[in-house]
């Protein structure tokens, strides 16, 4: 049986084709403008990866998650990221029973139990701090050229700044009024990090969190964000081979558990 | 349901109703939501009591920002947009506006409406925090002042058998709404949660007597059509404020296959678990109803009272949830919704799930996914 689970999120789309039970492909691309086309696009490169030469319509089911799920007119069904994050984490690792996903647009804490059910969860609200938005609007202001350069910047200070706003505007000021002072780049970059983190695991008081824990979503391949969030909560975090296709991956999983006699929208 | 068809119709020209009763000579009393006003007072005047309750527009939010600032209730803050912008029908058609200050934010409402709009009739009238005998004697003399105001304003004697009637009326409406509410414990009928709250909203704004036969109709048909009661999960849902116009998070619950069994606002939904006792001192029967039988609102000292509320409607309704729906910047209900959780999952044995809202169109995309979530997760 091929499944497809594909994932429109705020910055990027992602999709995963399974192939019983097995990652048979997967792909990762910038949504831009239109979300359709950006499903279209990821879908059919998922399915180039894969090294079978298959269209979307042979897939067996296709599930859709992340802002945009109820758009994508291939998807048989959609199903929230938050469940489908539950999925593909425990999936990857059985043993998941919390979990952070850091996206472009917001961030959720989640605890799942020993099949891979969310139980509780909390999303941010109406902030970007926490958030992939936050690092670039950041990385942005402190001149990183690139968003992979900013966890492993973060790494290298002794002494990160203290960033106390939890906006994303004032905290942008205040790296302005920081920098005037003269304190060090990747001091500021750290702080920023800590910052960030600092905010989920405020968000996150009131959940279990308690091991094993995962990191998953795009902002999971910063290594400075993975160091606070650790000192923040105390615990260690696993982060999977490819974080950011966690939420199509479950998406994926779930499809695998419908039938395929449905017809497409 | 016809009885439903039957208010819609009647809403939409209960404007222009009240418009020919006043050109009639009859008086329009507003009033501002928050249960606090007895309505039989101004009926017992001879006069159309309509409630202020609209609001979950987010442009009309930002029209507020001339005359009170950016952190606060945008309820309130919706109500300071109506009533300055001099084009709200309802605020317009009103001849004295009525406001139990039941905490800053009306308060603040208050002052605009003495400061920005000082051509309006108002009378502004106390609601104490806590329940006791002082207390009580405070609300007694703030209505009693009001009685007052409005037989001067419409010189009209209120007697006891003019109260005493309007009192019955408004006792019939209540019981009516409690029977129907009733009718969604048992489980064998199936109320969608969204027409029992526009039966609510009408209420605030209909003619009474209509509004009476409309609740009547509309049990009678409930018990004679053969509903079959929802699968979804059953809710609970609370909060400060659900205003007419903001039907957000209702709809979001039902198309995500949930069914809101049962309710509790502070305002917009009216209180109806208490009738007023006709026999003796009216005044003081009024008083007794509308401020200590009445559950108090979140703000209340303590707000045990409240809570223990939500804990015995989730256990008799037999609901699977509560959404705890938090209006920006109500602080008095934010601080409950973070530790409320734990103690309705040990006393009741179910989850709670907080959304908020500040009237915001981007805000419906999230909120969906929070509450598919709970809903999913309730399910299993």
């Amino acid at each position: 049986m091929l499944v497809a689970g594909i994932d429109i999120g705020a910055a990027t789309a992602k999709a995963v084709v399974l192939k019983d039970s097995i990652i048979s492909g997967y792909a990762i691309r910038p949504v831009g403008h239109d979300v359709k086309i950006a499903a279209h696009g990821v879908i059919t490169e998922a399915l180039k990866n894969t090294g079978l030469s298959i269209t979307v319509d042979k897939l067996d089911y296709v599930l859709s998650t992340g802002y945009a799920r109820n758009t994508i007119g291939f998807a048989h069904k959609s199903a929230t990221e938050i469940i489908c994050h539950a999925k593909g984490a425990h999936f990857l690792i059985p043993s998941t029973r919390f979990i952070i996903d850091m996206g472009g647009q917001d961030s959720k804490a989640i605890e799942v139990d020993s099949e891979g059910n969310c139980i509780n969860f909390i999303m941010n609200d109406k902030c970007a701090a926490g958030t992939g938005r936050f690092l670039e609007v950041m990385a942005n202001i402190l001149e990183v050229e690139s968003m992979s350069e900013m966890g492993p910047l973060a790494l290298q200070s002794d002494e990160p700044c203290i960033i106390s706003s939890t906006c994303t505007v004032f905290a942008e000021t205040e790296i302005v009024v920081l920098r005037a002072q003269g304190k060090d780049r990747k001091d500021l970059i750290a702080g920023v990090h800590r910052a960030s983190a600092s905010r989920v695991h405020s968000m996150a008081t009131g959940l279990r969190c308690v091991p094993d824990a995962v990191f998953t979503g795009g902002v999971a391949k910063n290594t400075g964000v993975k160091k606070y969030l650790e000192e923040e909560f105390g615990i260690n975090f696993l982060v999977p081979p490819e974080p950011q296709i966690i939420g199509a991956l479950g998406a994926a999983l779930i499809a695998q558990t419908h039938t395929a006699n449905i017809s497409r929208d | 349901m016809d009885a439903l068809l039957k208010l819609d119709t009647h809403l939409e020209n209960r404007h222009a109703q009240l418009k020919a009763l006043k050109d009639h000579g009859r008086k329009i009393i507003g009033f501002t939501a928050g249960g606090y006003f007895p309505e039989e007072l101004a009926l017992a005047c001879d006069a159309e009591a309509i409630c202020f309750i609209e609001a979950g527009n987010n442009t009309a939010l930002m029209n507020a920002g001339g005359y009170t600032c950016r952190w606060f209730d945008p309820f309130w803050r919706s109500q300071i947009a109506y009533l300055t912008s001099g084009k709200d029908p309802y605020y317009n058609i009103a001849d004295l506006i009525v406001v139990p200050v039941t905490d800053n934010h009306v308060r603040n409402f208050s002052n605009v409406l003495g400061y920005f709009t000082p051509e309006k009739e108002s009378f502004v009238f106390g609601v104490p925090h806590v329940k006791d005998k002082i207390a009580l004697d405070y609300y007694l003399k703030g209505i009693t002042r009001l009685r007052n105001r409005l037989e001067e304003f419409t010189g009209k004697e209120i007697t006891d058998a003019r109260l005493k009637q309007s009192i019955d009326l408004c006792n019939r409406e209540r019981e009516l709404f409690r029977q129907i509410s009733l009718l969604r414990k048992s489980g064998e009928y199936f109320i969608q949660g969204r027409d029992f709250i526009k039966l609510n909203h009408g209420s605030y704004l209909a003619d009474k007597e209509f509004m009476i036969d409309i609740l009547e109709m509309y049990l009678r048909e409930i018990k004679e059509t053969a509903c079959h009661p929802k699968g979804g999960p059953s809710l609970l849902l609370t909060g400060s404020t659900l205003a007419h116009g903001d039907s957000k998070v209702m709809d979001i619950i039902e198309e995500c296959g949930g069914n809101t069994v049962v309710e509790e606002f502070a305002e917009c939904i009216r209180p109806y678990h208490e009738t007023v006792d006709t026999e003796g001192n009216l005044m003081k029967n009024l008083a007794e109803s509308y401020f200590m039988k009445r559950v108090c609102p979140g703000w209340f000292r303590p707000g045990t009272e409240r809570l223990n509320l939500l804990i015995k409607l989730a256990k008799e309704y037999n609901v699977d949830g509560l959404i705890w729906y938090q209006l920006m910047f109500r602080e008095s209900y934010k601080v409950e919704s973070f530790f409320f959780p734990q103690m309705l999952k040990k006393e009741a044995g179910i989850p709670m799930f907080v959304v908020e809202s500040e009237y915001d169109a981007m805000e419906a995309g999230p909120m969906r996914t929070r509450i598919e979530t709970f809903i999913e997760t309730i399910k299993r």
